[in-house]
């Protein structure tokens, strides 16, 4: 869809000649002229203006009634006045109104000092009041969720939080209930507003009603500094904004303005409160070293000591790299093991992997959709990924999409997703079937003849920019299909279109074009080949890999196929393990573990789904015994017998620009705080091109076998997925605590009325002799014959499993 | 004269025989046999206004509908909630294919093919009636495809609402027809731009769209010659309060209001006299006894300073104080806000404070300037007219009758002294103080 | 009211009368998403009549008070399971439809079981005419009979027979104190209530209604205005 065009008109405020975008709301354009106008409910990222706050009341010449200027786009030769005394009146006729019940408990106020109404009602109201009768008093704070008060008395009804919930979250948990004065806000029958959204809120509040039970009274204004970050819980990889104080994160916020190449200006939930892991009392801080089967705080040297006997298994180490690790620490990692360790099997990726030509080609900057495209588009195709779960502020861009600009989204997954509602076509496919699935859809649009199915349809007939969302975690034999597809749609070098790879952590992709891969070096260089995640564990099985090196990483959690991998550690001669909580595969296994640091500690860059390469600072300084992660790579390779050279992050930054072509000449001021998308720059053309046909002619095997559909009693397909929650990072977050994710079965209505199963049931799921048991959730979307399970989880993992199916008892 | 109210106490009028018997939608044939923009040039030459409140001209209002291929909808405002107003609930009770007919050929006029009545949730018998004739004229091929073999086609939807009085203001009207709470939307768009489901919408009043067929089967000029050359044809007069027969009157526009209150509607019981009226429902500023001669049309009673409103005249005797006609009037627009907008919300409600404060003797003469500056930060403030609907009769009784309510705070100041109001309150001190709760 | 029949100043009152007002969430409970079909149970007509409705409509959010009336038909307020069944059917959340009941006067919030409604006008028109004593007198009368609930309402668009009260839907006045008795022994005998003062028998006040009309005739026998209904 074309963008819409921008021209600049000029129009008069307050005498002064203003320029502006013709169509921007006036409140907007005013600012161009540094004409403040005063305003509660306005929010343009909540979509249309509503008009109820009337604080924005202007005058302009033609118009006889005052007009709210936060609904009037500007034209060209208007003329409008702030100053006069209709609008002085009628400003402070509003702030007086607005105090007749709010109550002016300022000083013990959490909003204080960083409250639109107080500055309002200084700059803009009358100084005085008239109002003599008792304002009204409610019990106050109550709860509104495990992480939100409310204060009712404060709530002046702008509207912000209920447009949040319901046309952008699109939840709708959060109404206003009666009328009137009447009004409030609420939920229904005294359930909790319990969304993935729901913090925003708290920032979207004008006054003091809404507040973050986990920073209530933590903090001042005065008390605080901003410090510009990116969350990397997940490869949505959200610009935020540490609140400091006393070199401690007291809480997170969107960054502000809002970065429309990212996120919005929204922020989930697990990104707004999980900041809490990095000041929990169970964080390493110092070096562990197991001994005598404890594992006991030691010297860095003692540690570094320890890792160091990594030489000894050379060429027998196997690496895995979690997802938020940068760049830099990637890059370094790469050098170790390669270089100093004399090994090539290192991954950060999870399942299987594809052939270098195929990584090439997916990875090749003409094909790559960059966010806004998402809402721009005419289409938007989500593939066997969960936005909600994989990248959650990505959810929130396809309904701002769809809901604004009329995109068409057509989902097309195993399991029903989130946009479901929101979608014009839904396919469902058998767990596992995706390249079934996709290869059918390329025949589809390939060949000459009129398209068959709904999505081949919507594909063909509606519009060119066509942007697919799909996952990592999409099996490596639908790959070649994925590039058939793309190439039949003619998705490369079209503006707007393109492919979008939620990578399954959070700096996938950055670490891949960091050559974190058993197939590729930096820069998707020709490599070696080494092994992949599986091959590795398998590796330790038949004893060709000796010890392992875990980069901030917990393979029982990340990887699939649990049981393999708790083979592997307990096998593996040498663990060494960076990390910043001590998971279950880490407390048991691991024989050095060095205290990662945060992402709020980090220096480095990191790259985004779409190619945006961004910046991590250090807001606070390292707690306890923790040091940079690049820091502790080069010691470890140092004590390896290898150099890499850095002494600083700048250092390793410099080395990967020089690794990897499609990087060239980028430097950490280009990139400053907005990040800079490489596939955009000169260098770009450096990327190696993938060899010719890729993914037409692919002898790849099949990872999972085909079997037959799942028929007799109690045999269901297993389909999984990771839910935004299962993190250590929220397990350990005390304000998190009540989202924990919890294993849960869900199966479709069909089955579970065949099998005798209602709601809440628990059953047994197994395989293989391995099972786990889980409450069942019966799902209307789920089609019969299926089961879904979550992986991630702290316990009943469905990563145990690996055959695609299981059977369920009651 | 009768046009709406002819014969209308006739047995059955409610039934398509009848009505068809005594030439019920002869005019809707007679407009299918026109082209659109004819019809609609009838309705522009008759002058009409719109009978809901407004007064805005039905013609020029249709006349915005953009044209061609797309989504349009004509909504009939049957919400009705307007104190002293009730001629639509005759109407449609007494004669609801009139309606029918006005609508279809409305839809014609402005090339609309879905319509929906709109009628409030209290008005149980005339929904249940009007959902019987739209199946009478359903059957007759009067609604749904290709009407009377002609191109038009219109599929007529009943929707009841369920309470609300700010339903009545045409986007509070949509957003309630949308199935979302009736609050009222920023203007502009208008709805003839954005209305319903965001399709162009034509609104009109059910005594507007009763009045077309009668337009169309008179001519719009013929129709423009009734009543005064900015006012024209009839109007149903609703007169309530202190009259002897109240009820609904059909009277040519520009009729002397003296005419309608003591002639038609009796006056005021024996022994009793007018004190003020409102000429156009509650929402109206008052007039006086002095005001009484003036003529009953638009543009008269803009002048002296009020409106025709609904045409719902609500007459209030020397037995009534105005205090107690304020309160009442005040409590009503605050529990009928929507809360949407500030100024409706808090102003609505303090002015009820206020007088509240009056009334229990704890006000002083200085409180009328805090009453009648509040109503003046009231008005042209708003979202919709909801809170100038309250601000401006509630300014014009503080206006006109300062001296009484001015008395009326002495006396009740006097009586709370003397301890006969014992349930006052002292000021400051709060019966419901509740501490702070823990968060967990 | 105080001894002198004034009101007492309820300013503290103001928004302890709000239900919800004080009242936190049970942070025990799941999050309020769209219930599932599947596991919701839906009273079959219920569910006709819901689906009905939501097909009359373009969108099918406009089907909300419609929905809402039929479930409080069933249940005789909008309760929460109320809500969640038309929700469920609906395919919208409960919320929504909570912030729809509550907005609206007709549609009961407050737990009460199948019952009478008697809605007494107490708007200014009425109230000339002696609506507040009437309101008085009908809740005294009501008192007594738990299946009755007296509201005092705003303006019932009848003001031509004030001081008037809805009953069931049926308009009646105008009405005397003693009227409030009758009515009272009319609901619990099950009969019309005060058939002699219903609105639906009541001619035009205008006295030139019958002018010129050869074949006007009067009513001939009652409800002569909705002749013709009892055939569909």
């Amino acid at each position: 869809m074309p963008r819409p065009e921008q021209k600049v008109i000029q129009l008069t405020i307050d005498g002064r000649e203003v320029q502006a975008p013709e169509g921007m709301m006036l409140v907007d354009a005013a600012k161009h002229g540094d004409v403040d106008i005063p305003y509660f409910c306005y929010e343009p990222k909540l979509g249309q203006p509503v008009g109820a706050c009337r604080m924005c009341l202007v005058e302009i010449e033609g118009i006889p009634k005052l007009q709210t200027s936060c609904s009037t786009p500007v034209k060209d030769g208007m003329v409008v006045h702030t100053q006069t005394e209709r609008v002085h009146h009628a400003q402070n006729a509003v702030v007086e109104f607005l105090l007749v019940n709010h109550p002016l408990d300022c000083p013990v106020c959490d909003k204080g000092g960083e409250c639109p109404l107080q500055d309002i009602s200084f700059g803009w109201g009358l100084g005085r009041s008239r109002v003599i009768e008792p304002k009204r008093h409610f019990v106050k704070p109550l709860a509104l969720s495990p992480v939100i008060a409310i204060d009712r008395e404060r709530c002046i009804l702008c509207y912000r939080c209920v447009r949040f919930s319901q046309e952008v979250a699109e939840d709708y948990q959060l109404v206003f209930a009666e009328r009137g004065a009447h009004t409030f806000v609420s939920t229904h029958d005294g359930h909790p507003y319990v969304a993935p959204f729901s913090g925003n809120i708290i920032e979207l509040c004008p006054v003091g009603a809404l507040t973050s039970k986990p920073y209530r009274f933590r903090a001042r204004p005065w008390d605080v500094e901003g410090a510009g970050g990116v969350c990397m819980l997940c490869p949505a990889q959200c610009n935020v904004d540490f609140t400091v104080r006393d070199e401690k994160v007291m809480r997170v916020l969107a960054r502000n303005p809002p970065h429309e190449g990212v996120d919005d200006g929204w922020l989930c939930d697990k990104g707004r409160f999980a900041y809490q892991a990095i000041h929990v009392d169970e964080r390493i801080t110092a070096p562990l070293v197991r001994d005598g089967g404890e594992l006991r705080e030691v010297s860095w040297d003692r540690a570094l000591e320890t890792a160091a006997g990594l030489a000894r298994h050379a060429g027998r180490v196997g690496a895995l790299v979690g997802g938020q690790a940068t760049n830099e620490e990637g890059l370094l990692i790469g050098r170790l093991v390669r270089d100093g360790l004399r090994s090539a099997d290192l991954d950060c990726r999870v399942g299987g992997a594809p052939d270098l030509g195929t990584a090439r080609a997916l990875a090749a900057p003409s094909l790559q959709a960059t966010v806004p495209d998402l809402e721009f588009a005419h289409t938007v195709v989500v593939v066997g990924c969960e936005p909600l779960d994989d990248a959650p502020i990505l959810d929130l861009r396809i309904r701002k999409g769809v809901r604004r600009r009329g995109v068409q989204l057509a989902v097309a997954t195993a399991r029903p997703s989130a946009l479901d509602s929101n979608a014009q076509t839904v396919v469902r496919y058998d767990p596992g079937e995706e390249a079934a699935l996709l290869s059918g859809l390329a025949d589809e649009l390939e060949g000459s003849g009129e398209p068959r199915s709904s999505l081949a349809k919507l594909l063909r007939g509606g519009g060119e920019d066509v942007v697919i969302v799909w996952g990592e975690r999409l099996p490596t034999d639908a790959l070649p299909a994925l590039l058939r597809v793309a190439q039949a749609l003619g998705l490369a070098d079209h503006e707007g279109a393109g492919l979008l790879e939620i990578p399954a952590f959070a700096n996938g992709r950055g670490l891949r074009e960091a050559g974190v891969l058993p197939f590729a070096g930096p820069g998707y260089a020709e490599a070696s080949a080494g092994r992949g995640a599986a091959a590795i564990a398998q590796g330790v099985g038949d004893g060709d890999v000796t010890a392992l090196y875990l980069f901030e990483t917990d393979p029982l959690r990340d990887q699939s196929d649990a049981g393999l991998w708790r083979q592997a550690l307990d096998r593996a001669g040498l663990v060494v393990a960076h990390a910043s909580l001590l998971t279950e595969g880490l407390r048991e296994h691991a024989n050095v573990i060095f205290p990662a640091d945060s992402y709020a500690e980090k220096e480095g860059t990191t790259v985004h789904p779409d190619g945006r390469v961004q910046r991590l600072r250090t807001a606070i300084g390292h707690p306890g015994q923790v040091r940079p992660g690049w820091w502790a790579i080069s010691e470890v390779a140092k004590r390896c017998g290898l150099d890499l050279g850095v002494l600083t992050s700048p250092m390793a930054f410099k080395q990967l620009v020089q690794a990897v072509p499609f990087y060239a000449g980028l430097t950490l001021e280009e990139i400053g705080g907005r990040g800079v998308r490489w596939a955009e720059r000169e260098a770009a053309s450096a990327m190696p091109d993938a060899p010719g046909d890729v993914g037409r002619n692919s002898d790849m095997v099949r990872e999972n076998p085909q079997t037959s559909a799942p028929s007799s009693n109690g045999h269901l397909r297993l389909g999984t997925y990771r839910p935004i929650w299962a993190s250590p990072e929220v397990e350990i977050s005390p304000a998190l605590q009540y989202t924990i994710a919890r294993q849960q079965a869900e199966l479709s209505p069909e089955d579970a009325s065949r099998l005798g199963i209602s709601s809440g049931d628990t059953i047994t799921v197994s395989q293989n002799g391995t099972s786990l048991s889980a409450p069942a959730v019966i799902r209307s979307g789920v089609p019969a014959g299926t089961i879904f399970l979550a992986t991630g989880t702290v316990d009943d993992s469905a990563n145990v499993f690996t055959a695609p199916d299981v059977e369920i008892r009651k | 004269m009768k046009i709406l109210f002819d014969r209308i106490d006739e047995p059955g009028l409610n039934t398509l025989e009848v009505y068809e018997r005594r030439g019920g939608y002869q005019a809707l044939r007679k407009a299918l046999a026109m082209a659109p923009e004819e019809v609609l040039q009838n309705i522009s030459d008759s002058g009409l206004r719109g009978r809901g409140g407004a007064g805005f001209r039905m013609g020029q209002k249709a006349g915005f509908l953009p044209h061609g291929e797309m989504d349009k909808y004509l909504v009939c405002n049957a919400d009705e909630s307007e104190p002293g107003t009730f001629k639509d609930r005759e109407l449609m009770q007494k004669n609801p294919h009139t309606l029918i007919e006005g609508m279809v050929i409305a839809s014609w006029a402005a090339e609309i093919d879905r319509a929906f009545i709109y009628i409030r949730g209290e008005y149980e018998q005339q929904a249940e009636i009007l959902e019987v004739a739209i199946a009478e004229a359903q059957g007759a091929g009067y609604l749904g495809q290709r009407i009377l073999g002609s191109d038009h086609s219109l599929t007529l939807v009943l929707h009841r609402g369920a309470g609300a009085y700010i339903c009545g203001e045409e986007t509070g009207l949509l957003d309630s027809l949308e199935g979302k709470r009736g609050n009222p939307r920023l203007k502009p768009p208008f709805p003839a731009i954005e209305g319903l489901y965001h399709g162009p919408t034509l609104i009109n009043n059910v005594e507007t769209l009763s009045t077309v067929p009668h337009i169309i089967r008179m001519g719009g000029t013929e129709y423009a010659k009734i009543g005064t050359e900015t006012s024209t044809g009839t109007k149903l007069v609703s007169v309530s309060g202190d009259v002897q027969r109240p009820g609904n009157y059909e009277i040519v526009l520009g009729t002397p209001s003296r005419e309608i209150i003591y002639d038609l509607a009796g006056g005021p019981p024996e022994g009793r006299e007018v004190k003020f009226w409102f000429p156009g429902g509650s929402s109206a500023p008052v007039l006086t006894k002095d005001d009484l001669d003036l003529a009953y049309d638009f543009d008269t009673m803009a002048k002296a300073g009020s409106m025709l409103g609904s045409g719902a005249i609500i007459v209030v005797d020397d037995s009534h104080t105005v205090l107690e006609v304020a309160l009442k009037l005040a409590k009503f627009y605050a529990h009928e806000s929507c809360g949407k907008c500030v100024p409706c919300r808090e102003g609505t409600n303090w002015t009820v404070k206020m007088l509240q404060r009056i009334e229990a003797g704890e006000a002083t003469p200085m409180d009328l300037d805090l009453m009648a500056s509040v109503q003046t930060q009231i008005i042209g403030n708003c979202l919709c007219v909801l809170g100038d609907a309250m601000a401006m009769p509630i300014g014009s009784m503080v206006e006109k009758f300062r001296d009484e309510l001015g008395a009326e705070i002495e006396s009740a100041r006097e009586r709370a002294r003397a301890g006969d109001l014992q349930d006052v309150i002292p000021l400051g001190v709060a019966d419901k103080h509740a501490g702070p709760m823990p968060v967990h | 009211m105080s001894a002198l029949g004034r009101p007492a100043v309820p300013r503290f009152a103001h928004g302890s009368r709000v239900p919800g007002w004080d009242e936190a969430v049970d942070l025990q409970k799941d999050p309020a998403v769209i219930p599932d079909l599947a596991s919701t149970a839906v009273p079959d007509d219920l569910r006709h009549k819901i689906e009905q409705a939501m097909a009359k409509y373009p969108e099918h959010h406009s089907a909300a008070i419609p929905a809402l009336h039929a479930a409080q038909d069933v249940h005789g307020w909008c309760s929460p399971e109320a809500i969640d069944q038309v929700a469920a059917v609906m395919g919208v959340t409960p919320a929504y439809l909570t912030s729809v009941a509550t907005f609206y006067d007709m549609l009961e919030t407050e737990p009460r079981p199948r019952h009478h409604d008697v809605y007494v006008c107490t708007n200014i028109s009425c109230s000339l005419r002696g609506a507040d004593d009437l309101y008085e007198a009908m809740i005294a009368a009501a008192a007594g009979h738990a299946d009755v609930h007296v509201r005092a309402f705003e303006c019932l668009g009848a003001c031509d027979i004030a001081p008037m009260a809805s009953v069931d839907g049926e308009y009646v006045g105008p009405l005397t104190a003693e009227d409030a008795a009758q009515i009272m022994e009319d609901l619990g005998a099950g009969r019309e209530v005060l058939a002699e003062k219903q609105l639906r028998y009541r001619k035009c006040a205008d006295p030139g209604v019958a002018e010129g009309a050869d074949e006007f005739s009067p009513p001939a026998g009652p409800r002569a205005d909705t002749a013709g209904l009892e055939d569909e």
